[in-house]
């Protein structure tokens, strides 16, 4: 056993000397390696920071996954609002559905401290904020009991909240719907923008809307549902309602970005495929570079072999030597990889809608260190297979 | 004395590139005890090296006997002989063959990489303690290039003994160096030898330093024969 293991202890012993005496050979041959390795780990990275980025993108305007849009058209227009609102209810009773919401699309007027201004106003229930993954830069998302409000409760954008002058949320800032009806509001939350320069927009309860005179017209349906139940759900609902209202025409589908599959897989795919080609050049690179090395090393494997160096230990010893190099690639190549996906401005490009960011990949950091090990195999085997069939006699002379 | 090495009839033929055999030992016999200082005369080309690295079972005999403590040779496997080479055999070359770009430390502690257990795990203790018996301890970091002939070859012998070799192969110790340092090398070898009751072979074509062995052969033409005067 003792022998077994100062067996080990002294390969890696002996191979890490040779780095030591050979590094700057070495440094060289790794380069491209970490280079590499720190290209394809930044692939995946990057990749796994953009696709975040643009599933929370796609989640805020689509719904989370799975989100389904259900509508149902009469065969001469829109049906009844109110025999629609209770099928839908009586739709989010029989299947259990924990998260839905009505939507909306209405305009109203806004007397803000620089004047009356337009207010694209988005008609919702309370669970939209969680289908939509609704991210509060202030104050909160709407309650059930928000509804029973006399005076109605907004949630506000960035650029209405500041048209109206960024009021304290502590103190409950209220706003006067303009023309019409004129309604007071309480903005509780704001909301960022979705877009630079966008108007001033707030959402609103469907019923506190109704009560402030602000109506929405033909509006859309939707419910969160688990994405392995989905399919069924999706078809379930579907003949329901086209049970309930013969004749008309049911439309029930996925609106989340899922559904639609992966958008960047094919980019990261050739990303990725471009950055194994970079690692293969390097691996291709470190080979060479041993191969002529072990031409230089023939006299000293024949002495090596000289002093009691099995052909077992000369392979193990030209092979770690490459791998233990290539693992130290890998560490460097996977450091630099996190240095770069972990940097702030990268983040804040790549995935321009996260406030959040993910911590980096661990499959990322994995597929790099084990392509760097792939690597240093490959390139250590054929010369320590070389190195095993140089003759001791002639080597001692060379 | 216990018999290290033993050849009976030994030859050794290579076959040429044009299929001719050339025969470089012939029917060699020999007799290698503990402790023995034996020095082999001959010229360039006759065989003088091919016969060492049968003793050093760096090559097995195309025929004839070879046992190594009782053992023929032929039933030990190229591993097994790797091994028994480490542990039994100390080479000295003439061009020194020392590891360039490692410290004269580093060079003595090669061979106890591939000793097991306690010597892999004392290889500093037990290399520092045989720089400082062949006197070099102060060189210990210095690398072969920043040395002198005569130190490399104290550092060659320093290598040579750190396993406490049973035989000890010099094969020309002196050929590179001058007469002054060569005696000195020699009578370092001579001595460090003794101290360890190790057997010391002497491949050399220097009268001068065959006559510091106790028993002398001459190789001719692949032919081993018994100096007269001198036991064989």
């Amino acid at each position: 056993m003792s022998g077994f293991v100062s067996g080990i202890a002294s390969a890696l012993v002996e191979a890490w000397q040779e780095l030591r005496i050979n590094k700057v050979r070495i440094l060289l041959a790794l380069v491209a390696v970490a280079v590499s390795v720190a290209a394809l780990t930044s692939v995946v990275g990057v990749g796994d920071l953009a696709r975040e980025g643009f599933k929370v993108q796609s989640e805020r305007q689509g719904g989370r996954t799975a989100t389904v849009g259900i509508s149902v058209y009469g065969p001469t227009g829109p049906l009844d609002p109110a025999r629609m609102d209770k099928a839908y209810q009586g739709i989010v009773e029989r299947y259990g559905i924990s998260y839905w919401t009505n939507v909306g699309q209405s305009q109203a007027k806004f007397q803000f401290p620089q004047g009356v201004q337009d207010v694209q106003m988005t008609l919702v229930d309370p669970g939209y904020g969680v289908i939509h993954r609704i991210d509060m830069r202030q104050g909160s998302w709407f309650a059930d009991d928000d509804a029973k409000r006399l005076a109605p409760a907004v949630v506000v954008s960035e650029a209405f909240y500041n048209a109206a002058g960024r009021p304290d949320l502590v103190q409950n800032p209220k706003v006067k719907t303009a023309g019409g009806q004129e309604t007071t509001a309480v903005i509780i939350g704001v909301v960022p923008d979705m877009y630079e320069g966008m108007p001033p927009s707030a959402f609103m309860l469907r019923d506190s809307a109704a009560a402030a005179g602000i109506t929405a017209g033909f509006g859309e349906f939707k419910v969160w549902l688990q994405d392995e139940q989905a399919e069924t759900l999706v078809q379930a609902i579907q003949m329901d309602l086209q049970a309930q209202f013969p004749g008309a025409n049911a439309n029930v589908f996925r609106q989340d970005y899922a559904a639609q599959g992966d958008p960047l897989a094919m980019a990261q795919i050739v990303v990725g495929a471009v950055a194994g080609l970079v690692l293969l050049l390097g691996a291709m690179g470190m080979l060479n570079i041993s191969m002529v090395t072990i031409r230089y090393r023939v006299r000293e494997i024949g002495i090596r072999r000289s002093f009691g160096a099995t052909s077992g230990r000369i392979f193990v010893g030209v092979m770690m030597e490459s791998l233990v190099a290539s693992c130290v690639a890998g560490i460097a190549g996977v450091m630099l990889s996190i240095a770069v996906v972990k940097n702030p401005w990268i983040q804040s490009k790549v995935a321009p809608g996260l406030d959040e960011y993910p911590p980096f990949p661990i499959e990322a950091a994995m597929l790099g260190f084990g392509a760097a090990v792939l690597v240093g195999a490959l390139a250590g085997a054929i010369p320590a297979l070389v190195a095993v069939r140089v003759k001791v006699i002639d080597a001692i002379r060379f | 004395m216990e018999t290290l090495l033993s050849l009976r009839g030994v030859t050794r033929t290579v076959v040429l590139p044009d299929d001719q055999e050339l025969h470089i030992l012939r029917g060699v016999d020999l007799d290698i005890a503990s402790g023995d200082h034996t020095a082999i005369l001959g010229r360039s080309g006759c065989g003088k090296s091919t016969l060492l690295n049968l003793l050093g079972l760096l090559d097995v005999p195309t025929s004839g006997e070879l046992d190594f403590l009782g053992t023929p040779v032929r039933r030990i496997g190229s591993n097994a002989r790797a091994r028994l080479r480490g542990s039994t055999v100390g080479f000295v070359f003439q061009q020194f063959n020392l590891l360039q770009g490692r410290s004269a430390l580093d060079n003595v502690m090669m061979p106890l990489f591939y000793a097991k257990g306690r010597d892999f795990w004392r290889r500093r203790e037990l290399a520092m303690e045989m720089l400082d018996r062949v006197g070099l301890a102060a060189r210990a970091d210095a690398k072969p290039n920043m040395m002198s002939g005569g130190e490399q070859q104290r550092i060659a012998i320093a290598r040579a003994l750190v396993r406490r070799p049973r035989l000890i192969l010099a094969d020309e110790p002196t050929g590179a160096l001058d007469v002054e340092t060569g005696q000195s090398v020699m009578a370092l070898l001579d001595t460090v030898a003794s101290e360890s009751e190790a057997a010391l072979v002497t491949i050399t074509h220097d009268h001068n330093v065959a006559a510091l062995a106790r028993s002398r052969y001459r190789l001719d033409s692949g032919v081993l024969q018994a100096l007269e005067g001198v036991p064989a």
